[in-house]
């Protein structure tokens, strides 16, 4: 049978004997196809305890270098080329072998020039540090000292000095001021510093977040005594990966005794600072500053060496990376599929099985027999058909076209295997629905375009991997946006609206008469319009009135033949299974309880607008109150729509509730009479046996032998099963009628509101005239083109389409779908991705 | 009333937790950890469950590895909980987290008094009781100085006010002090509960009194042959808990084993612990009695226990598998199954 959209396709299961020499290839050759879903075959073997875990592992390990290789190459900043996404070269051991080899040493080399390159760049770091400290400090004492020369012609003055700098620094500096004073001169001071005061203090660095508990803790500590000086410091920030990258504050304590001084050192330690030793004298730490500046000479041409070299490997890597990993990711898919086969018993070869459309085989079979050929290996691949009494996965073969149709019906669910798929329905209901609610030439050509902008550069968008998630949704969906457009275009064509505006294609049937009579101006028919509503409509006062009307009766109309034809979509797939059963104990029943109250009620409804009510002289009657006295006061009719109408109701009526025990009992009943036949002779046979052993004997081979024809037969399930599909169907077929209105509504809403729009943003600029009118049109039309395509094409059209989502989801599939199939997940290298 | 407004700020914790909850190890795959023959294999047969590839990274295992890395998760768990929690739940989550800072304050402390490394014991506290200043606490030579020096500004100070003293951090002392600090804890999270009260309390108040009897038997049974003195003991007991008063003033006269059974006898619940036929130690009992009641708290709705219980839940599911990795790489796999169910 050639391949149909209508039912999923025939899957059957095979069983594949593979030659274990040859196995890797053939399954990577299978996976390229993407054709086959394997089925467990030790479903009782844990995960470490399969064949190839050994082979998974090694390949894992690898992965995990390789990641590591990326981090690396991403952190130098170094680009990584892109290579095929998918391996179509042979799988062959020896090389993936030399990639896990290859990896290995790099993975070494790597690490290990990673690692020096890192603690160099520590000392560097460091070095830096204490770079910027000594000049710091050195900047500070030369400040200090100037501030001490003050402090022995004023000792208020250097407080004020330093009152600003820090407050807790004035007491401190007071005193040992005074202590300064006593042992030196002013003199020898502001010459060299003050070679001869010992004043101890702890230089370090530390992150500035952390400075205040450093502050507050030393502060108890020293009973609040404390003179701590601190400056951020200039350092290179956002360096290398290590966390020296936040920003650094330089701080020097001032205290005095080695208990404390140590005490000090433990606290600012354990905080995370670095200390560093400094001289006190200003000409030795000038010293130190150029020995400092001298080995950070060294080591940054060290360091510029060892990068240099990283940098090589790096490079080296970042060439193969992207090959490397497709590899070994495919390899590892391999043999996580082979993980599920089984071997025979002379372990020469495996053996798998899984389900493959039946169309696709002879192309599996072309690819195992070349696959053989390409190996030259003696032992062919052999493929088997297997009977199977379980279920088959439900496979919808798709293409870009009907891709997006097919995953709205899925996401639903699964259909059953071979039944209808709505997915084909769909493509021209749904856009159908849509538009019926969204109908507006312009806004549907809006959005017609966009669809087409994106089916037109489909290849350049769907080469690109990265697409934003808005519009990757968008562009997943080009093609029933496309259909979406269209019809809504159509649609729209025939409400006759344009951005809310009518479109005077042909004559109108409506004469306006050019003296008013009156306040009211009344048109008067002259003929009828070629196709859709008339413009006229759209200045008319009645305008709403009409258009409601019209628009309800349609959505009703519109609703009643979708629920229809999903019905019948159910009396094919009780065809095709050949469920006679169903078809005269559910469909008809449900068929004729549908149609004799809202068929009818579609009928009336055209009966309706084929008489000219207004050309009898009678009124018009109301078609709700006909229903509902239909039901309430059977054989009373209000205002009579056509002769005899009376007795057609009562015999619809009659036939509507006849259809409703048929339809709860008609199933249950059948099921139990052939349950009964089917079991009363082998209850016969039994008895009439003679040897009651025997009897036992027959009794269990019975229920063993079939447990799957007339499993456990429950009446009471069944009659569950029927009550709750009555109670659904005849209640449904109220609400989901109901429930069609949402066309009309969301229909007018979005009329409106196009109106609303428009009335607000640019028809004010028409009003105005000269230079001022064209300036506002330019604006207006700016702000009204923004909303129109935000507000009324985007989100409108988004409310618009959940809701023809729920049409189909809720009101069209319930009438036929079972949905209790399971997806066809072909083994393959891109969904297998951990 | 809180389930008409405790979705309002809640709500999403409350799924996220519970969908936290539902990723709790089962035990038909402790049974098939317990089986794996080394720590890769453990590694595999982990991968397939909620935790995934978090030891993908790793190139060596190891049972301490493992359990870092475990831990971690749950830590990013918690945090990610913590960084949504209103005004009222993160005071909550906070007084969770005093009690891990207590015990990080009793580790640098007593690591501190045996010499230890400071950045060692840095990497030995856990994670939850971490605050800017405990680095710092190593200096601390007295109880006093602990106290003024860096505790004065931790949330712990107001349960130090019963413990002041300018004693010498010995290892009596330390161990009386944490269990002060924490009786001053368990009563002011009792108290928090309480005050929250519905839901929050009902299930939580069940599991702090229960904390609360865990340790009047833990430090009566510890007491026994140190040169702690019944008087100073009997302070150290909680005044929550279902053995206050009546079993905690039996406890406090205990000499031996033997009396403290009876006074735990007073309680129906906790007659199975003392049993000396089954193989469980104290401490198992301990933590399947735990494990039941933080079970209870997710069958009610609307309250914050359950972050609490998930918290409690996951960490004895960390000791679990670490037990049972451990079991693994010593080769005792026999032994592996001896782990607290949870689920």
């Amino acid at each position: 049978m050639a391949p149909s959209l209508y039912r999923s396709e025939n899957v059957s299961l095979v069983q594949l004997f593979l030659p274990t020499e040859s196995a890797r290839a053939t399954v990577a050759a299978l996976g390229r196809l993407s054709t086959i879903q394997f089925r467990d075959l030790n479903p009782d073997v844990t995960p470490f305890q399969r064949s190839f875990v050994k082979e998974i592992r090694r390949l894992n390990e690898t992965q995990r270098q390789l990641r590591y290789f990326h981090a690396e190459i991403t952190s130098a900043g170094i680009p990584i080329k892109e290579g095929p996404s998918e391996n179509t070269e042979l799988i062959n051991s020896s090389t993936v072998e030399e990639v896990m080899d290859q990896c290995n040493t790099l993975d070494s080399r790597i690490r290990q020039l990673a690692d020096s390159s890192k603690s160099l760049n520590e000392r560097y770091e460091r070095l830096l540090q204490l770079r910027n400290v000594l000049i710091k400090t050195n900047a500070f004492f030369n400040q200090s000292n100037e501030g001490l020369v003050l402090s022995s012609l004023d000792e208020s003055a250097l407080h004020a000095s330093h009152e600003d700098d820090d407050e807790l620094a004035a007491p401190l500096m007071g005193s040992s001021a005074v202590e300064l004073d006593t042992t030196t001169t002013p003199t020898t001071l502001s010459e060299s510093g003050h070679p001869s005061i010992p004043i101890d203090f702890v230089a370090g660095v530390i992150p500035t977040a952390k400075f205040q508990y450093l502050e507050r803790i030393l502060w108890r500590t020293l009973r609040g005594n404390l003179y701590i000086y601190h400056v951020p410091a200039d350092l290179p920030t956002g360096s290398n990966d290590d966390g020296l990258a936040d920003a650094q504050t330089i701080f020097l304590v001032f205290a005095h005794g080695t208990q404390i001084l140590s005490k000090i050192r433990k606290i600012s330690d354990s905080l995370g600072s670095t200390l560093f030793t400094v001289e006190d004298n200003a000409a030795r730490r000038l010293d130190q500053l150029r020995d400092v500046n001298d080995r950070i000479g060294d080591l940054s041409s060290v360091l510029d060496n060892m990068k240099n070299a990283l940098f090589t490997e790096l490079s080296f890597v970042a060439d193969h990376l992207s090959h490397w990993e497709t590899l070994l990711h495919t390899d590892k898919c391999v043999y996580q599929a082979m993980n599920l086969f089984i071997f025979d018993q002379n372990h020469k070869c495996l053996i798998a099985e899984g389900w493959c459309p039946q169309d696709n085989l002879p192309l599996v079979q072309a690819s195992l027999r070349d696959v053989s050929q390409r190996l030259g290996s003696q032992a062919p691949t052999i493929l088997n058909v297997l009977e199977t009494s379980e279920v088959p996965p439900t496979y919808h073969r798709t293409n870009k076209f009907t891709e997006g149709f097919q995953s709205i019906i899925d996401s639903y669910g699964i259909a059953s295997y071979r039944e209808v798929n709505h997915g084909i329905v769909a493509i021209v209901t749904f856009p159908f629905l849509f538009a019926i609610m969204f109908g507006d030439l312009g806004h549907g050509a809006i959005m017609f375009a966009i669809a087409l902008a994106f089916i037109l550069n489909e290849k350049k968008l769907g080469a690109k991997k990265d697409l934003d998630e808005m519009v990757g949704m968008v562009f997943f969906g080009r093609y029933i946006l496309l259909l979406m457009g269209a019809f809504s275009m159509y649609t729209g064509f025939l409400y006759n609206d344009i951005f809310s505006k009518p479109l005077s294609l042909f004559t109108s049937g409506w004469h306006w008469p050019s003296k008013a009579s009156g306040d009211l101006l009344r048109a008067v028919e002259v003929g009828t319009y070629p196709i859709g509503v008339d413009p006229a409509w759209h200045s008319a006062d009645n305008n709403l009135l009409f258009m409601n009307s019209y628009k309800m009766k349609l959505s009703v109309i519109f609703g009643i033949v979708h629920m229809t034809f999903c019905l019948f979509l159910s009396l094919s797939n009780y065809r095709f299974f050949k469920k006679k059963l169903d078809i005269y104990a559910v469909f008809i029943p449900s068929l004729i309880f549908l149609e004799s109250i809202f068929g009818y009620l579609v009928v009336t409804i055209i009966y309706k607008w084929s008489v000219d009510w207004n050309g009898l002289g009678l009124r018009a009657p109301g078609l709700l109150n006909m229903l509902i006295l239909m039901f309430l006061s059977p054989g009373t009719i209000a205002e009579p729509l056509y002769p005899g109408q009376k007795y057609v109701q009562l015999i619809l009526l009659g036939a509507a509730l006849i259809c409703v025990p048929w339809l709860l009992c008609a199933k249950p009943i059948a099921l139990y009479r052939q349950h009964k036949k089917a079991t009363a002779p082998k209850y016969l046979s039994l008895r009439d046996s003679d040897d009651t052993a025997e009897d036992a004997n027959l009794l269990s081979s019975v229920t063993e032998a079939d447990p799957k024809d007339h499993e456990d037969f429950e009446l009471g399930e069944i009659v569950i099963h029927q009550v709750i599909h009555t109670i659904e169907f005849c209640l449904g077929c109220i609400s989901h009628t109901a429930s069609y209105l949402r066309l009309w509504a969301l229909s007018l809403a979005h009329n409106q509101l196009s109106t609303v729009l428009w009335n607000m943003t640019i028809a004010n600029g028409f009003r105005m005239t000269g230079v001022s009118g064209s300036i506002a049109i330019f604006i207006l039309f700016a702000f009204w083109f923004v909303i129109t395509c935000a507000v009324l094409v985007a989100m409108e059209g988004t409310s618009a389409m959940l809701h023809s989502l729920r049409l189909h989801w809720v009101e069209g599939m319930s009438k036929h779908f079972e949905g209790e199939g399971y997806a066809f997940t072909p083994f393959n290298f891109i969904e297998n991705a951990e | 009333m809180e389930a008409l407004t405790f979705n309002t700020n809640s709500g999403y914790l409350e799924g996220l937790v519970r969908g936290y909850k539902s990723g709790l190890l089962k035990q038909h795959v402790y049974a098939n950890l317990a089986q794996c023959e080394t720590l890769d294999d453990f590694r595999l047969q982990l991968s397939a469950t909620d935790y995934g590839g978090f030891l993908a990274n790793q190139a060596r295992l190891s049972s301490a590895i493992i359990a870092a890395q475990a831990t971690e998760k749950l830590i990013d768990e918690y945090e990610y909980l913590r960084a949504q929690a209103d005004e009222k739940l993160s005071k909550f989550m906070d007084y969770i987290s005093y009690a891990y800072m207590i015990d990080n304050v009793m580790l640098m402390i007593s690591g501190t008094a045996h010499g230890h490394d400071t950045h060692e014991l840095l990497e030995r506290c856990h994670p939850l009781g971490w605050f800017e200043t405990l680095p710092t606490l190593c200096v601390a030579t007295n109880v006093e100085e602990l106290y003024s020096l860096v505790l004065v500004e931790t949330p712990l100070a107001p349960y130090f006010k019963d413990c002041i003293s300018a004693d010498d951090l010995d290892e009596l002392h330390i161990e009386i002090i944490r269990n002060t600090l924490y009786k001053a804890y368990l009563e002011d999270f009792y108290e928090f509960c309480k005050k929250l009260g519905g839901a929050t309390a009902d299930t939580m108040l069940p599991i702090l009194e229960f904390e609360a009897d865990c340790r009047a038997i833990t430090i009566t049974i510890n007491s026994f042959g140190t040169e702690l003195n019944k008087d100073l003991r009997s302070k150290l007991y909680p005044s929550i808990g279902r053995l206050y008063p009546y079993g905690t003033a039996i406890l406090s006269k205990a000499d031996n084993i033997g009396d403290v059974e009876s006074a735990v006898s007073l309680v129906k619940e906790y007659t199975g612990f003392f049993d000396q036929t089954s193989d469980k130690s104290l401490d198992d009992h301990f933590y399947e009695m735990q494990a039941h009641l933080n079970k209870l708290s997710f069958l009610q709705q609307f309250h914050y226990g359950i972050i609490y219980s998930f918290l409690k839940l996951k960490e004895q599911e960390v000791r679990n598998i670490t037990w049972i990795a451990e079991c693994i790489s010593q080769n005792q796999r026999d032994r592996a199954m001896n782990i607290v169910n949870i689920l």
